[in-house]
């Protein structure tokens, strides 16, 4: 019973943990977006600024993180985007690939 | 001379227009063969390596084209849409961005 307690207390404190770092911290990749990609895919990256720049918003996780790799490692080239992908790290495409995947816009049309 | 200049220009307008008009019905129906991955949501490519493949509805008309046909010419390589592209003529491209671009007036 005593052991219940405790894991529940632990369970209980770490929720509650987990909650306040979530309000107090930054929606991972928002920050980054504003900063590096918003400015041509527009804001939450669903308002290009010409219509040769792709729509981000809703786009597939997964295609993101293969196409900002792709920049990266050069087996895509565009001269802004190589630039722009060049110094990410992993975790910033993963960041970056999540936040515009969350985001309301594109769709699977048949 | 002014005349004619006027009329040289009037068919240059003319004919770009023409030659530029894309169909979002005729986008349709030449979508038909990109829907069996496109078309699925959370379909993913196996070869040559497992993601997912982008979602097009609501992708912008120009960026669709160029995508098209950097694989046509082989610029950007992804072996099914690299034959996938080869079989689209300038028209069929223009058309299919159409279909797949429902931004029209959103912005």
């Amino acid at each position: 019973m005593r052991m219940l307690t405790l894991v529940l207390t632990a369970g209980l404190c770490a929720a509650l943990l987990g909650a306040d770092a979530a309000q107090a911290g930054d929606e991972p990749g928002k920050t980054k977006a504003d900063q590096a990609c918003a400015g041509c895919h527009g804001p939450a990256g669903n308002r290009p600024i010409s219509p040769e720049t792709p729509r981000l918003a809703g786009q597939q996780y997964d295609y993101l993180v293969q196409v900002l790799n792709d920049y990266r490692q050069g087996t895509r080239d565009n001269p802004i985007m190589s630039a722009m992908a060049k110094p990410l790290t992993d975790k910033e495409i993963r960041d970056l690939a999540s936040y515009f995947s969350r985001q309301e816009g594109l769709t699977a049309k048949r | 001379m002014k005349k004619r200049i006027v009329l040289v220009v009037a068919v240059f307008l003319v004919s770009t227009c023409a030659w530029g008009e894309s169909d979002p019905g005729r986008g349709w129906a030449r979508a038909q063969m990109c829907a069996g991955c496109h078309g699925i949501a959370d379909y993913r490519t196996a070869y040559p390596e497992v993601y997912s493949v982008p979602k097009l509805g609501g992708q912008e008309a120009a960026y669709i084209v160029k995508s098209l046909q950097d694989y046509k010419s082989g610029v950007r390589k992804h072996p099914t849409m690299n034959a996938i592209a080869a079989t689209l003529s300038d028209q069929d491209m223009a058309d299919l961005a159409a279909y797949y671009d429902t931004n029209k007036g959103a912005k």
